[in-house]
């Protein structure tokens, strides 16, 4: 029975592959056809199969669902669906033979198609509707030849007079489509897809992925709105999306009442389901969903990009949708969204200006309070610069980088009043009074109200600064003491402690330096400065090494407390201290010089005179030198009190006295007065010429210790010839004497001419002291006459008004800068000797 | 056969038939409804779907050469 039913089968296979017989063609051509296929079927079928292939049905499903996938993922998706039914199937038995069968068989050359001479395209009935859903140049190509499109047709297994399913199904279930609910004829397959029936006509499937987009759409920003948000913006655009949903919702609504009316009204009987009549279409329906549509889109890109960005960044993607795009709908479509999304951003803003507190819980501000410091000394010092700083990347764009920062400096200096200056009753009396609503849209009011919270602020913290906590006058004690512009106190200071002062570093006591500086304070001006300010002077020994003399370790310091120490910072009291020791030394030279002036002009009258001329001689050179290393220091200190501290003075006062001037506008002030003072009062740690010129070049401060040095040990020396010139007075007065007494007595006269004499010693050090004091005197004088700033120009011609000196210029400087080194390490060579 | 059971069998086979049609239009193997059936019906009889391959592979062929020779004839004989 079976190899009969199996016999028939494969004829009716020869029927249906082998075309019948044509319309000119003879009897017997035809039969011999016929006897061919049979002879070679049955050749075929009773030759033992392939045992290689594996009956499993498993295995066959993977390799069409491999084949799927490479050319057509979504077909893939439908077989596996296929596939799970038809092992549902109960009636066949081999079920993977038969996949077998259709995937060898897989695109195989269409046996329907015309013969390949006349025909060059080839088209079948699905993979036609694929590709012309993918790729509309080769619709076009195809569309040139007429007769393809009535192939189709016939190709088709449903035929074209029946749409299954029909217009009025899909416009029946296209509301629920709209909204994301899956339905009869379009399921949704996965979370992003769309099965469209696999039997509709061309036109109306590219209807229908027109209407899928906005389906599509709507489901995924469905799930984003639905997806937990992190921080407070995330959440708002997620709020305001929905809202834009909700809205996209009352429009399917319309839209869906339209349909059920329409539907309502269908006839029949007229042609295609006299859908046309009744006005409502898919077409139309596309029309209408289309503006939608444009706004799911803009939706769906910004939850996109949102997805990886945070607080301003998003504000900033928004708006560049709102003021940078071309399409004017974006454009009012985004600003819309601005508004109601941005509030909480508003809010924040709102707190931080009004109440200078920072309540940004995720980090969606552009102020950020500073994490990274780990050493809690340096926030204390710094409550100003260290506690808050601006995140560059989180300003949005709607408001200017100039704004973010009178934004920034208005938060910051509220909550310095609040915590560092401790009056926290005027922020919130503040707060109550000025705070306003502010939102997005009116910018120009938001920013006179920043600009009127940011002068309040502004002024109430300068306020603040010069009434309670005295920051002018602080700056001018520091002038005044450290800077040494008073004079009269310095001046008792010295002299009181010069004494002390002389004694090695190791026997100095902080009571004695206190007492002298009490002293000091009560017998100058001083005393009519007010407590609070002589409180916080005080003088100390620097920790130096072993076996300085006082005159080295000695300081006076200034206390400065919070919260003016954000003015006068960590690095501003050091440079204090240096300029304070550097005036210091000065003052000490001079002191010295003077007094050693002193005791020579007193000298002179008696115990300095004598018969001999060189000694004479030696003194009046001696006193020449002296008067020239008074001259220099006496320029030098005029310089730097007068023309540097006086004129930085002068003009830090212009700077903070401004009208509109901030808390930062004094601290730059600040600095810069310090560092003018530093640079001009020749203290800068700057090389003298060019930077790359030479490593070995010395800064001013190390050229002018080493001429004061020199000036101590002249000093030095002139005492030891003073002390001998005496010594040498007594003993003539002593040698006369004896010549009277002994006027009788013979000899002994010899005697004083043996003593050994140190004065050639003496003589000559002196000489090589002025020698050497007057050449750096003058390599001083020659790269001060080179300097860029006039002031320390100014310096050099005041010093050598009468052309005393001649400048010594270094080769180097107007040599080129090939012959540089070789200049260089010739002037190195000729200064050792 | 009991009859009640034969129209439920009947229909399985069709959907059976309705899914690897299916099948089919995706993979293009452009068979129709008809020459399926066949193909499945021999299958179940127990025929090696390697042999069923090159059966219709061959026809196929023979049925592309005659539909040639035919075409051929044809424009003779409209020159004619």
């Amino acid at each position: 029975m079976a190899p009969d039913r199996v016999a028939n089968a494969l004829d009716n296979l020869i029927t249906q592959i082998v075309p019948s017989r044509g319309p000119n063609e003879g009897q017997d051509s035809w039969q011999a056809r016929y006897n061919l296929s049979h002879e070679l079927v049955r050749a075929i079928i009773n030759s033992p199969p392939d045992p290689d292939i594996l009956s499993d049905v498993d295995r066959a499903a993977d390799s069409i669902k491999r084949k799927l996938i490479q050319s057509n993922p979504s077909h893939a998706l439908r077989f596996s669906d296929l596939y799970s039914r038809l092992l549902a199937v109960p009636v066949l038995k081999s079920k993977w033979a038969i996949l077998y069968l259709l995937y060898a068989l897989a695109d195989s050359p269409d046996p329907k198609a015309p013969p390949p001479p006349l025909s060059i395209i080839q088209p079948s009935s699905s993979n036609y509707r694929e590709a012309v859903a993918r790729d509309a140049v080769k619709k076009r190509a195809r569309a040139r030849s007429k007769s393809i499109p009535l192939t189709r047709i016939e190709d088709d297994p449903m035929g074209e007079a029946k749409i299954e399913p029909s217009e009025t199904a899909i416009l029946r279930d296209l509301p629920f489509t709209l909204q994301g609910v899956s339905s009869t004829t379009l399921p949704f397959t996965r979370e992003d897809m769309l099965k469209l029936p696999p039997s509709l006509p061309l036109p109306l499937v590219s209807i229908l992925h027109t209407l899928a987009e906005p389906s599509l759409l709507y489901r995924r920003l469905d799930a984003f709105c639905q997806t937990p948000a992190n921080g407070l913006l995330a959440q708002s655009l997620r709020s305001a999306i929905s809202n834009e949903l909700r809205s996209y919702l009352t429009l399917v609504a319309t839209l869906e009442g339209q349909i059920r009316k329409a539907l309502s009204l269908l006839d029949e009987n007229a042609p295609r389901g006299g859908i046309g009549n009744t006005g409502v279409t898919l077409k139309r329906c596309v029309v209408w969903t289309r503006e939608a549509t444009m706004g799911l889109r803009l939706l769906s890109l910004i939850a996109e990009e949102s997805e990886n960005k945070k607080g301003g960044q998003i504000i900033t993607l928004i708006h560049n949708f709102a003021s940078s795009n071309g399409d004017p709908v974006v454009a009012a479509f985004a600003e819309r969204l601005l508004g109601s999304f941005t509030r909480p951003w508003y809010g924040i803003l709102r707190h931080w200006i009004y109440d200078g507190e920072l309540s940004d819980p995720s980090l969606e501000f552009f102020v950020r309070e500073q994490t990274d410091n780990e050493d809690t000394l340096r926030i204390k010092g710094n409550v100003w610069e260290d506690k808050y700083e601006i995140a560059q990347d989180m300003v949005p764009s709607i408001i200017s980088q100039e704004f973010a920062q009178k934004i920034f400096l208005i938060g910051k200096s509220l909550n310095f009043i609040r915590h560092s200056c401790s009056d926290s009753l005027w922020v919130e009396d503040y707060s109550k009074a000025a705070s306003k609503e502010l939102r997005y849209g009116d910018t120009a009011t938001v920013e006179v109200w920043i600009d009127e919270a940011y002068k309040t602020t502004m002024k109430r913290l300068m306020d603040l600064m010069e009434t309670k906590f005295r920051l002018f006058v602080h700056l001018q004690a520091l002038k005044d003491y450290i800077l040494l512009g008073q004079g009269d106190f310095i001046a008792l200071l010295m002299e009181s402690l010069a004494a002390n002062l002389d004694r090695p570093s190791g026997s100095q006591y902080r009571h004695t330096l206190t007492a002298q500086l009490e002293h000091a304070i009560r017998g100058s001006n001083a005393q009519y400065d007010s407590p609070e300010v002589l409180r916080r002077l005080d003088a100390r020994m620097l920790q130096l090494s072993h076996g300085d003399i006082g005159w080295d370790c000695f300081t006076l310091e200034y206390k400065i407390d919070a919260p003016v120490d954000v003015v006068v910072t960590e690095w501003g009291n050091r440079q204090y201290l240096k300029v304070f020791n550097f005036l210091w030394r000065i003052k000490r030279v001079e002191f010295v010089l003077l007094s050693t002036w002193r005791e020579c002009m007193t000298g002179s009258r008696r115990v300095l005179q004598s018969p001999n001329p060189a000694v004479v001689q030696t003194w009046k050179s001696t006193r020449g030198v002296l008067a020239e290393m008074i001259h220099f220091v006496g320029q030098l200190q005029y310089y730097i009190l007068f023309e540097v501290i006086e004129s930085s003075w002068g003009e830090l006062q212009k700077r903070i006295r401004k009208e509109d001037c901030t808390l930062d506008d004094v601290i730059e002030a600040h600095r810069r007065y310090l560092e003018d003072i530093t640079h001009k009062g020749l203290l800068g740690p700057k090389l003298r010429h060019h930077p790359s010129d030479n490593k070995e070049r010395t800064t001013y401060l190390d050229q002018l210790s080493e001429i004061l040095r020199f000036m101590l040990h002249y000093r030095d020396t002139i005492v030891g010839l003073y002390s001998w010139t005496s010594a040498e007075y007594t003993r003539r007065q002593e040698a006369e004497l004896r010549n009277i007494t002994r006027r009788d007595d013979d000899g002994g006269l010899a005697s004083s001419d043996d003593v050994p004499s140190e004065f050639p010693a003496l003589q000559e050090r002196l000489r090589q002291l002025g020698t050497s004091f007057r050449t750096r005197l003058q390599i001083l004088l020659g790269d001060l006459a080179y300097q860029p700033d006039v002031d320390m120009r100014f310096l050099g011609v005041a010093m050598n008004f009468n052309d005393v000196y001649q400048p010594a210029r270094r080769k180097s400087k107007t040599a080129s800068t090939a012959s540089a080194a070789a200049a260089a390490a010739a002037s190195t060579n000729t200064a050792k000797p | 056969m009991p009859k009640p059971d034969k129209p439920d069998k009947h229909a399985a086979a069709s959907q059976a038939v309705d899914i690897l049609e299916e099948i089919a239009a995706m993979l293009n193997c452009h068979m129709d409804r008809r020459m399926l059936s066949t193909c499945i019906s021999l299958i179940e009889q127990g025929v090696h779907p390697e042999s069923l391959v090159q059966v219709i592979k061959e026809l196929r062929e023979i049925a592309d050469e005659t539909r040639r020779e035919q075409q051929e004839a044809a424009i003779a004989n409209s020159r004619r």
